[in-house]
């Protein structure tokens, strides 16, 4: 089996007694087990049907005729279907997965002590039941036209209620176990960590009350909505992926962080500029003119700590080359970085009001969204499900031929997406900005665009199916073939 | 591990950015107030003030010339002789007694078919409806070539292009010119104020 | 921030600052805007919306048109086409929503910005039409048909007065007719109420420019 990463003071450790104590708690990879695969299976499998469904909305986009004139398959309802499983299903799931692996693993403790391991295991199948159950029938009620109308919060009340409650019943693992933790001072990713956990209840909970629990008057939906859209991405989901970053580069690399002062500074520039991120959606909308300004002076600032996770990560990596046996997730977790820069500067561009002005509302937007959830979000979750399962089953299990389609299919889909978003945005941006320019004609520009995107969203489809495929035979194989 | 201070140049370009962010939020807030929607500063996007700018029609017209009508009409309005009629200097743009503004706006509406007799020679190919332009499109391309290439006519308003296309609803194919001869000469009224949002088309250019 | 309780607290006034800014804020100062009277006619601005255009409301938001249509004009200082494109007589304010359940702002121009639809495309036969065969009034649209809040039906002596003129290949049987469902109806209801083109003191319209 491969190297261990992580230091494990029942097998490193001091002193005899320690090891006593350690020979009858459990191994930390054991309770683990339960809670990671059946979230990160949950996650991967939403994974796959969302991306069946970005298929279809592709093709839907270019052929309006396909699968028309039936209200359970129109545009405007699987389209919010196929994002909100994308977010709900597998991104959230994943990175809770995450985690609570890297939070184990970073304090050096068991997720639970043993008594109560067999609580922590009902707790978790139940709530995963429920959140699934949240997002399946959610999605089934938008494809019955019971959409909310609200962005990213189309799920119903109940629905949304439901996801919020089963988010608390496991994070709270995660959270507790910091104050668990072995060694007194916490690095920087086990904050990040507790940043990721803490932040979902606190933006899923006060965007659904005021905007679909108890609306409140519509002239205030529009910052709060946007406030939502950046905070999911830039407070929820970012803070897990930097901290998978943060705790494995350097680990695989053999070495220490490059400068951890530098990453305090960036931990709290990032919670602090994630949280106004959103509000570059509202430069020029109908919000007086210091919210779009905000959104100016936050989106170019988040170069800050996007370039001090830059240095940092870069500077750890220029001095030492990875380990042979964990370069496969090394090249998801550095891909990931590099989609975290390209993100950042992008940030700056958008946010620069002429260029706002002509291609925000274009594919500009989606080219960001897609970027950031599929490259810097997506990318280092799937390094740590391929770095944490062998551990948990006891073997490696994967097939490293599969885990290389994944990684090619993946990135040439995502970039290729991106590209085309790009263009596609700046195309009809410019088109846009021309008045004399009549809209058909601006379709008509965007078509050839918006056609090679379904290749794009193929390749991603065969890319999760890859995946699936592997993680199922992993699974299965260790059912096939026990070992002790 | 690094224990040299971190270096001073990246201190420095992340103080500067910080700086600038709160000038910027300074001076483009209008005062951090609810009730202030456009800034009152210098904005990027050039232009100064919560003004709109009032759009010169002809300089919109042009476009709209440039992306649909040059194809046929040619850049210098000439046509293609014997296949596609002229612009310049032609009766059926600059109007006269018999051509009235009327069938220039209705030939843009649903186009023509059959022969065409323009400045004494006779052409038959057929124009296509450009209906599908919204009202200020069609005036201002209509404005644009009554004054470009020695053309000296007055603007079309976008509200008599409406009064037509409501008139002439029932129209489906293109007209022929026996069609349009039937149909008495209007002319636009000169002193439309125009009801649409962009500006009055009588004003001079003012750029 | 080694203990959890500290670091709790950094995190929690971290987050506290974009929260006041973008959720606090909002909330107490747009959330209680009030409508104005009109300095002219006394109405109350933003007008009433009609029990159909309320009902229609939902429709629009279960339907997922806000997947392509926005609904704001946006501030020239930022931008001057949309107005100049004729999207709107001046760019919209916090105070246009107050009306509306959801504020429906959108993310994307796959299709047209919608704020002034009502002013662009006043006749309810148009909307029906656009809704029931998209390309039959604009070849080439990427809107899809929503020909499901249509049903088709044998004509009951006469004809319906809402029964949608079609043609060609579009029309129904003979003996049949297209009526519009109550969701379409509240919809195009909803449609047709849409439009900002009334002065507010925080975005007054030019005078040349006002209907």
């Amino acid at each position: 089996m491969s190297k261990n990463l992580f230091y494990n003071h029942a097998v490193d450790g001091s002193s005899p007694h320690e090891l006593l104590e350690a020979a009858d708690q459990p191994s930390i990879d054991s309770t683990l087990r339960l809670p990671v695969i059946i979230l990160f299976g949950n996650a991967i499998h939403w994974l796959v049907v969302a991306s069946f469904l970005s298929v279809i909305v592709s093709l839907k986009l270019v052929f309006p005729s396909f699968l028309g004139g039936i209200g359970f398959f129109s545009y405007g309802r699987l389209a919010p279907v196929a994002r909100d499983l994308m977010l709900y299903g597998w991104a959230l799931q994943a990175g809770l997965a995450t985690g609570l692996w890297l939070m184990a693993k970073l304090c050096d403790r068991t997720l639970v002590n043993k008594g109560s391991i067999t609580l922590l295991n009902s707790l978790i199948i139940s709530a995963t039941v429920i959140w699934n159950l949240a997002v399946l029938l959610g999605s089934l009620s938008i494809l019955a036209g019971y959409s909310t109308g609200v962005e990213w919060l189309e799920y119903p009340n109940w629905a949304s209620a439901m996801l919020f409650l089963s988010y608390l019943l496991i994070a709270i693992w995660g959270v507790l176990l910091f104050e668990r933790k072995r060694k007194r001072n916490a690095e920087v990713a086990q904050w990040y960590l507790v940043a990721g956990f803490c932040s979902f209840p606190w933006v899923y909970g006060t965007a659904n009350l005021l905007l679909t629990w108890k609306p409140i008057q519509a002239s205030a939906q529009g910052p709060i909505q946007s406030w939502f859209c950046g905070s999911l991405l830039a407070l929820c989901f970012l803070p897990t992926a930097v901290a998978a970053l943060y705790a494995l580069i350097p680990r695989i690399l053999g070495g220490h962080l490059h400068r951890s002062d530098l990453a305090t500074l960036g931990f709290w520039m990032l919670l602090l500029l994630g949280g106004w991120s959103g509000s570059a959606r509202l430069i020029g909308g109908p919000v007086p003119v210091w919210m779009t300004s905000t959104g100016v002076v936050a989106g170019i600032l988040f170069i800050i700590p996007v370039s001090i996770i830059a240095i940092n990560l870069l500077g750890t990596m220029r001095r030492c080359t990875p380990q042979a046996d964990h370069f496969l997730s090394y090249r998801f977790l550095t891909m990931g970085l590099y989609s975290l820069i390209v993100l950042g500067v992008l940030c700056i561009l958008c946010s620069i009001p002429t260029v706002s002005g002509a291609l925000n509302l274009t594919g500009f937007t989606e080219a960001k969204y897609q970027l950031c959830l599929l490259g810097v979000v997506s990318f280092p979750l799937f390094g740590v499900l391929y770095l944490a399962l062998p551990g948990l089953i006891g073997r490696h299990g994967w097939c490293d031929t599969l885990i290389e389609r994944h990684y090619w299919l993946t990135f040439t889909g995502l970039w290729l997406l991106f590209c085309l978003m790009i263009l596609d945005g700046l195309f009809t941006g410019l088109a846009l900005d021309d008045p004399a320019i009549t809209f058909i004609n601006i379709t008509s520009y965007a078509y050839p665009f918006h056609l090679l995107e379904c290749v794009a969203t193929l390749f991603l489809l065969a890319a999760v199916v890859t995946l699936g495929v592997n993680f199922t035979v992993t699974l299965a194989g260790d059912y096939l073939f026990p070992e002790n | 591990m690094g224990t040299k201070p971190l270096s001073p140049w990246l201190i420095g370009a992340f103080m500067l950015a910080l700086l600038w962010g709160g000038l910027y939020l300074g001076f483009n807030s209008g005062g951090f107030r609810q009730d202030v929607y456009e800034s009152d500063a210098v904005s990027w996007a050039g232009g100064g003030s919560a003004v709109q700018a009032v759009p010169d029609p002809k300089v919109i017209g042009k476009r709209i010339y440039s992306q649909n009508c040059i194809v046929c009409h040619q850049a210098n309005g000439k046509g293609v002789p014997g296949q596609i009629p002229p612009l310049v200097g032609s009766e059926w743009v600059d109007a006269d007694s018999i051509h009235g503004d009327n069938h220039l706006v209705l030939i843009m509406l649903h186009g023509h078919q059959g022969p065409m007799q323009v400045q004494g020679q006779t052409y038959n190919n057929a124009m296509p409806q450009w209906k599908q332009l919204t009202d200020d499109q069609i005036a201002d391309v209509l404005t644009y070539i009554r004054s470009d290439w020695g053309n000296n006519a007055p603007p079309i308003s976008p509200s008599f292009v409406t009064l037509l296309r409501k008139e002439s609803e029932s129209q489906t194919d293109p007209w022929t010119q026996q069609e349009l001869m039937a149909l008495p000469h209007a002319m636009c009224p000169p002193s439309a104020s125009g009801t649409t949002p962009n500006a009055s088309p009588m004003a001079p250019a003012s750029k | 921030m080694h203990r959890l309780p500290t670091l709790l607290s950094g995190i929690f006034l971290v987050f506290l600052t974009a929260w006041l800014g973008l959720v606090a804020y909002p909330a107490v100062q747009l959330g209680r805007l009030t409508p104005v009277a009109d300095a002219d006619s006394g109405a109350s601005l933003p007008p009433l919306l009609g029990g159909n255009a309320v009902a229609g409301q939902r429709v629009y938001a279960s339907e997922g048109c806000i997947a392509c249509h926005s609904q704001q004009v946006r501030q020239t200082s930022i931008t001057q086409s949309d107005v100049t494109r004729g999207w709107g007589a001046r760019p919209s304010v916090a105070r246009d929503y107050i009306r509306d359940e959801t504020a429906f702002l959108g993310s994307s121009r796959i299709g047209q910005d919608l704020s002034n639809v009502g002013v662009r495309q006043h006749e309810a036969a148009w909307h029906y039409l656009h809704l029931y065969r998209p390309s039959s009034l604009c070849a080439g649209s990427s809107m899809p048909s929503y020909s499901y809040l249509f049903n088709v039906r044998k004509i009951q002596g006469q004809r319906s007065e809402q029964a949608l003129e079609l043609s060609g290949e579009d029309a129904p049987k003979p003996g049949y007719e297209v009526v519009p469902t109550a969701d379409a109806m509240n919809l195009v209801a909803y449609l047709l109420s849409l439009r900002h083109d009334y002065p507010l003191p925080e975005a007054p319209v030019k005078k040349n420019a006002a209907n």
